[in-house]
């Protein structure tokens, strides 16, 4: 269905969890860049509540919830893993 | 020589100069708990001469199924006693220091001393947010690490790279006994363990900038390149009152 994306860059936004997230939807989500405005957006298609979340980051940076989400970004979403 | 050393002085990375250096160096390990444990073992073995240990809290039975410096005898003990005679039987060529407190925004300053590297096995988020600031501060470079059930991470904070508060981490998402397996936090404090000797050596790459997130279920280890929020609060307070 995305014949023609390059390495990296396309109409999509590659999600890539961690923890706990990956539980029943796997390591990494590619949606459709389309269908999504802001970094909240995404974690309503995985379903993934915004308190769950400690660490969220778009291509290596720290994102708000309110950030825009462009094609080809590599967001990482992570639980809290603070035990010691 | 035939000694304790010979296995890790063969190494390239260390030597005898390398092993003379690690006499010579100070770290400062915050929280004696399941990262504690083989930190402080490895450390101690390893030879590094000057061990800071800080911990405020008493063995209790449900430390016993990851925290491996303490025994059943050692139930109602403080950790703190408990570790620095484990650590004294492990390696007597060593300096073990141990401070029975509870690391605050007050005293975090004077409880890291002129350590030369911080391994922060806390198990609450506020208060590594306070390690790294000192730290950054100070600029003494801060292993993180942490564990939930059958995931773990490490980074190195320092220099250029994120610390916890830049990749989006808060006072308030403190969690109460978070479920752990032993093992797991015996990977993650492992790894700590490498990555603050191969800072007191000077060798190797440490995870500074790089995320080194382990998932146990699936057994496998992501790294994930961060980078410093221009925005964190933590760093700006850090670099303004930074030592010159
Ligand atoms: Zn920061």
């Amino acid at each position: 269905m995305n014949g023609n994306r390059e390495k990296g860059m396309g109409d999509m936004v590659e999600v890539r969890l961690f923890a706990t997230f990956r539980e029943g939807r796997g390591k990494v989500c590619y949606l459709d860049a389309a269908k999504l405005v802001k970094a909240s957006d995404v974690l309503e298609v995985l379903r993934i509540p915004q308190e769950e979340v400690a660490i969220y980051l778009i291509n290596g940076r720290h994102s708000s919830m309110e950030d825009r989400v462009l094609d080809g970004d590599v967001l990482a979403v992570f639980p809290p893993v603070g035990g010691g | 020589m035939t000694d304790r050393y010979e296995r890790q002085r063969a190494l390239a990375q260390i030597g005898e100069e390398g092993q003379r250096r690690l006499a010579k160096k100070q770290v400062a390990v915050i929280g004696a708990g399941g990262l504690g444990s083989p930190v402080l073992t490895y450390l101690a073995q390893a030879g590094v001469g000057t061990l800071r240990l800080v911990e405020f809290d008493t063995v209790g039975i449900t430390n016993l199924n990851r925290q491996f410096l303490y025994t059943e005898k050692d139930v109602g003990r403080k950790k703190s006693a408990a570790a620095r005679e484990k650590l004294a039987l492990l390696n007597s060529e060593i300096l073990v220091e141990v401070r029975d407190a509870e690391l605050t925004k007050e005293n975090a300053e004077e409880l890291i001393g002129d350590a030369d590297v911080v391994v922060s096995c806390l198990d609450c988020i506020s208060a590594r947010l306070i390690v790294d600031e000192v730290c950054i501060r100070k600029k003494i470079p801060v292993v993180e690490g942490g564990v939930s059930g059958f995931f773990g991470f490490v980074l190195c904070v320092g220099g250029d790279g994120p610390c916890l508060e830049c990749l989006g981490y808060d006072a308030a998402m403190d969690q109460k006994e978070i479920p752990v397996l032993g093992a797991v936090a015996g990977v993650i404090g492992s790894l700590q363990a490498a990555e603050c000797l191969k800072i007191l050596l000077g060798a190797g790459e440490p995870l500074y900038g790089r995320l080194l997130q382990y998932d146990g279920i699936s057994g496998t280890f992501d790294e994930i390149e961060v980078k410093k929020n221009e925005a964190c609060r933590l760093h700006r307070r850090a670099e303004a009152g930074k030592e010159k």
